[in-house]
């Protein structure tokens, strides 16, 4: 489903990802590790389309198509989620009716129809439900006020929400206890599907004990540097990143 | 190192006393005759032996001095001034420059001593260069080797006029055109002496520069101009401090500061001001019209203006800077007190011209007595200035319910890819912050200045640090009595 | 004093000052002189209309004779302002309006100024009033409107301007507004330009428990013009006053604000809160905003803040990273910017008219 080949991704004139090179299938989930400043949130936002990110070399094909040359909007439509660090705020706009009209702009870049305000509600509150999303936390404005874990918690709402082909979870664990750690988690295992791929990016090995991963690579300095299975994890966590890293350079 | 916290310990001690620089030097002052006429500019430069075309430049700002109205849109009021009742050349008697300090005649160094100044001391242990300008005429300049070493020029405005030439008509009036304003033409017509600064490509000064000042002939307006260039890659960091005895009649201080930062240089400019304020009952005091401006005419060029105005009876200022070069940076931090009945309209300019340029605005104000702080400023945005940013934040603290603390900003953007954020605030101190500090036997006025320096922290800790503690005792002193 | 007397120094204070121009200070974004031309202020009478005047209130044409007391008694008090000199001087024409004391009119008093020329308003809520005032701003070459407010003890104004895009028009217009102790004055002013809109509010918290809440939103497009200049005074301590207003620009439009708070001395227990912001979209857009404090007492809480910038680009990428297209993205944040000012307008049915005035005039300028 995504093949990177060699990403060189450079911000400010500096570069950050010197030649990453991943494939994920579907079904599969895909976890990806690393020491701080390895360039983890820099491959999310490039996969999302955000600006500021320079591609100077490489290539991601999605589903046989060219990301890159796709707005995020059009990515967001062929179905890329990128649950976010953190989630920004939006005063003014309400939960509810931003993902009433998310949910429709991508329906719409289909070519379905749109679903009316009653149909959005219905199918907002089953998923809000099972993620301990409150209905007054849909008419708050968009993220204002939310604790970490509610905003964690909104993030995985939307993505059982758009059912995404391709889900980026980016550090979704910083900042959760355990318990919203758990809900989180469970959120995210219920959307596995044979025709769903996850990648999930993470800097602890925690969250993997609860999102078991099918594949694990190791980020540092802009590269892939090792790769394994989840017993990988484990070994990152009684090692540490330098030792593998070293191993590694 | 030390050997500076004994230095320090002495001058905080000394400042601890209440307006110690009420005296007079009794030497024999050599005059201009009185008044303003085209024979005084005349007067002024054959006495400097400046050259022909300094004498013209002279001339002509005078000559539009003339035709000028006075500015009245700040919120200051005073009497009328009468600009031909009043010296303005004064210079004492033998006094030629001097190669070294044993040179100088002993009561001025009598003198510079009681201003808290050793020279001998400060040669030793701070390592400042001082510049001392007694009256119009620098009395002794120091370290000049070792700054010639690092290719520095530091020396009295007339010697660079003479000197330096070239340099100095490259730069005067570059950044404040002779026409700019009323105060600015009238010092660019007679004004008497300043610093000069050139520090060269990829110099960093190796020391901290400061130059202290003095009025001290009764009605001598006191008209300094200094020139600071900073070229290509260099640091400065110049301090300018000033003091002034008690007096009756007002005296007018209009000098003119312009500083020229080139690409990616830095110049940091630091004044802490003690001029006379007046007494309790509004008598006499020092008139501080100034026009500072600095031009950050390269790319990531920076120049900051620190200021800790305390004294004075009216204070106009705008230290400010022309952010031309992309990606400059312009700052201004800024503690100005008023009590008793001084008056102080104040503030910045920012503008922003070049692309990516910033600037930051700290202004806390502190108002007491029958006092009136106005912060006055203005951050332009101009169409090319792609990115630009700009914070501001005035604070005015109120002490007693007899005074004024006023805000003016003017926001203006044209370029859509611009950020300005301001913020202003008004308090007074807490009953409670007060009885907290009496309860744990802090005396009310010492309260008062642990309270007044918390509030104006921010903007002390841009000072150099030989002055961050002068400051706080400065601010103390000046808000004594103002509580209860 | 007699109306005669206030006339006649009014006519005096117009022909001292003149016309107001960019050189003078409170001007300097609006040059009135420029704007209008050769044309100048002219001595025209402009027209109002009143559609269903509401039961309870008294009305008079100011264009009649023989005035009752109440409007003897407050009417051309307040005319030490340039516009509004010259509109007293100028203009026999106007209306006034009385709510008597504890009054409370449920339904809007819907007032309208039209046609080109100068014309004055009175409203007086006596003690205990209340009332909601919507007033409608006809399109002509060049008007000035001089509104004098007062309201009683314990009175309440809830007031909503809507000035809708008057292309070449010259408008102005200057409220004062006088609220006595425990009085509230809550005002909305939503603004889409012309060739210059000024909309000057001089408000005296003159008791204790007097309140003050202005807020107002202006989207400009082209070479719209729109300033809106606030003066709040707290004659009195234990007042209170807040003010918030948000400005769209795009095109090479102008938006200006400039809004004066003084708290006057003994005027302790005084807080005063003021946000003004404003986002450029156009590439000569303008805007420029001047919050200005004049405070002269000291047991007071005065605060302001002024942003200029523009949308969000961590919000604009969040709305597009989930499939929301840039252009309506765009939209959405333009909303979410002014929403909250227009939350502010208590009136239901006027928050909506106010909603979709903004919607039409986003999409024209996103």
């Amino acid at each position: 489903m995504l093949e990177i080949k060699n990403l060189h991704v450079a911000v400010d004139g500096k570069e950050i990802l010197k030649g990453l090179t991943l494939s994920i299938q579907a079904g599969e989930v895909h976890a990806i590790m690393g020491p701080n400043g390895s360039g983890k949130s820099t491959l999310s936002y490039v996969l999302a389309g955000r600006a500021g990110y320079d591609i100077t070399e490489g290539s991601i094909i999605y589903n046989g198509e060219d990301l890159v040359a796709l707005a995020p909007e059009m990515r967001a439509a062929k179905g890329v989620f990128l649950a976010m660090q953190y989630p920004v705020e939006i005063p003014g706009v309400t939960t509810m009716t931003f993902l009433k009209t998310a949910l429709n702009s991508q329906r719409r870049a289909r070519g379905e129809s749109d679903l009316d305000a009653v149909q959005v509600l219905k199918l907002v509150r089953a998923k809000a439900k099972t993620l301990n999303v409150s209905e007054e936390m849909l008419k708050r404005a968009l993220n204002v006020g939310f604790s970490g874990g509610e905003k964690k918690r909104l993030e995985i709402l939307q993505m059982a929400l758009f059912e995404p082909k391709l889900a980026i979870l980016d550090e979704t664990d910083s900042g959760l206890d355990i318990d919203a750690l758990r809900l989180v988690a469970e959120g995210v295992n219920t959307l596995r599907d044979p025709s769903r791929a996850m990648l999930v990016i993470t800097h602890y090995q925690r969250l993997l004990d609860y999102i078991v991963p099918d594949r694990i690579h190791v980020l540092a300095k802009g590269r892939i540097v090792a790769e394994g299975g989840k017993e990988l994890a484990l070994e990152l966590e009684a090692k540490g990143y330098e030792h593998i890293v070293g191993q590694a350079a | 190192m030390s050997g500076i916290a004994v230095e320090t310990k002495e001058q905080v001690a000394a400042l601890g006393e209440k307006y110690k620089y009420g005296f007079v030097t009794d030497i024999e002052m050599e005059r201009a005759p009185k008044g303003l006429s085209e024979d005084t500019v005349r007067y002024i430069s054959a006495k400097k032996g400046e050259p022909e075309w300094m004498l013209e430049w002279r001339l002509g700002a005078f000559r539009r001095w003339q035709a000028m109205k006075e500015p009245k849109w700040a919120r200051v009021h005073y009497p009328k001034i009468d600009y031909q009742n009043a010296y303005y050349y004064a210079a004492p008697k033998n006094t030629p420059l001097k190669q070294s300090l044993d040179e100088v005649d002993p009561k001025l160094l009598e003198t510079y001593n009681k201003l808290g100044i050793p020279l001998h001391e400060q040669m030793a242990l701070a390592g400042v260069a001082v510049d001392a300008v007694f009256d119009s005429v620098s009395v002794a300049t120091t370290f000049k080797e070792k700054l010639n070493e690092a290719g520095v020029i530091f020396c009295p405005i007339s010697e660079a006029i003479r000197d330096y030439p070239d340099l100095v008509r490259k730069y005067l009036g570059s950044v404040v055109p002779v026409t700019d304003n009323f105060f600015a033409t009238l010092n660019s017509a007679v004004f008497s002496d300043g610093t000069f600064v050139y520090v060269p490509k990829g110099v960093r000064c190796p020391m901290e520069l400061s130059t202290y000042f003095r009025i001290n002939a009764s009605e001598t307006g006191q008209f300094e101009r200094t020139l600071i260039i900073a070229d290509e890659g260099s640091y400065v960091s110049y301090l300018e401090g000033c003091t002034a005895p008690k007096r009756d009649e007002n005296q007018l201080h209009a000098a003119v500061v312009e500083l020229v930062a080139l690409d990616n240089a830095e110049i940091k400019y630091s004044t802490v001001q003690n001029w006379y304020p007046g007494d309790e009952n509004g008598l006499g005091g020092i008139y501080n019209f100034v026009t500072k401006r600095g031009d950050c005419r390269g790319k990531k060029s920076k120049i900051s203006w620190t200021q800790v105005e305390t004294g004075s009876a009216i204070t106009w200022k705008y230290p400010s800077c022309i952010l031309r070069g992309d990606d400059s940076v312009g700052e201004f931090y800024s503690i100005a007190i008023a009590n008793h009945y001084q008056q102080a309209d104040t503030g910045t300019k920012m503008i922003h011209l070049g692309a990516n340029t910033r600037s930051r605005i700290i202004s806390k104000g502190i108002s007491a007595g029958k006092a009136q702080n106005t912060y006055r400023g203005l951050v332009s945005v101009y169409g090319k200035a792609r990115n630009a940013r700009n914070y501001t934040q005035c604070d005015s603290l109120l002490i007693g319910g007899d005074c004024g603390a006023h805000t003016v900003p003017y926001i203006e953007s044209r370029n859509k890819t611009a950020r300005i954020e301001h913020e202003a605030t008004t308090s007074k101190i807490a009953e409670d912050q007060l009885f907290y500090c009496l309860a744990r036997g802090i005396p009310q006025d010492e309260a008062v200045s642990l309270i007044v320096n918390g509030f104006c922290k921010e903007v002390l800790q841009q000072l150099p640090m030989e002055f961050a503690v002068e400051a706080q005792k400065l601010v103390g002193i000046s808000l004594e009595g103002s509580v209860g | 004093m007699t109306l005669a007397v206030r006339k006649a120094e009014a006519a005096a204070v117009l022909a001292s000052h003149g016309v107001p121009h960019r050189r003078i200070e409170e001007w300097k974004y609006s040059d009135l002189k420029s704007a209008l031309g050769e044309a100048g202020i002219g001595k025209v009478m402009a027209e109002w209309q009143v559609d269903n005047l509401p039961a309870g209130i008294e009305m008079f044409d100011l264009a009649q004779p023989n005035p009752p007391a109440w409007v003897l008694g407050a009417f051309g008090r307040s005319a030490h302002n340039v516009m509004s000199a010259a509109s007293l001087s100028l203009s026999a024409g106007g209306v006034a309006f009385r709510v008597p004391a504890g009054a409370v009119i449920a339904d809007p008093l819907k007032l309208d100024f039209i046609g080109p020329g100068h014309v004055r308003g009175l409203l007086v809520l006596e003690e205990g009033a209340s009332l909601t005032l919507l007033e409608g701003v006809g399109a002509a070459d060049f008007r000035n409107v001089g509104f004098e407010i007062a309201i009683g003890a314990g009175g309440a104004l809830e007031h909503v301007r809507i000035s809708p895009d008057a292309g070449d028009a010259v408008l102005v217009e200057e409220a004062h507004v006088h609220i006595a102790a425990g009085g509230r004055y809550r005002a909305h002013f939503a603004g889409f330009g012309s060739k210059l809109s000024r909309m000057e509010l001089e408000i005296a918290l003159e008791g204790a428990g007097a309140e003050a809440h202005l807020s107002g939103v202006s989207v400009l497009d082209g070479k719209r013009h729109s300033d809106v200049t606030t003066h709040v005074i707290h004659r009195h301590g234990g007042t209170n006053s807040s003010q918030l207003f948000k400005h769209v620009a795009g095109g090479g439009a102008r938006a200006v604000y400039q809004g004066k708070v003084t708290v006057a001395k003994g005027a302790n227990g005084s807080d005063s809160v003021q946000t003004a912001k404003a986002l450029l979209l156009g590439e000569t857009a303008e805007a420029d905003l001047k919050p200005e404090l004049e405070i002269f007492a000291d047991d007071v809480k005065c605060a302001h803040g002024a942003a200029v910038g523009d949308l969000d680009a961590d919000s604009l990428f969040y709305l597009r990273a989930r499939g929301i297209p840039e252009a309506e993205a765009r939209g959405l944040l333009l909303h979410a910017f002014l929403e909250d000012a227009v939350a502010e307008i208590a009136n239901m049915d006027q928050r909506e008219l106010v909603r979709s005035a903004l919607l039409s005039a986003l999409k024209a300028v996103a």
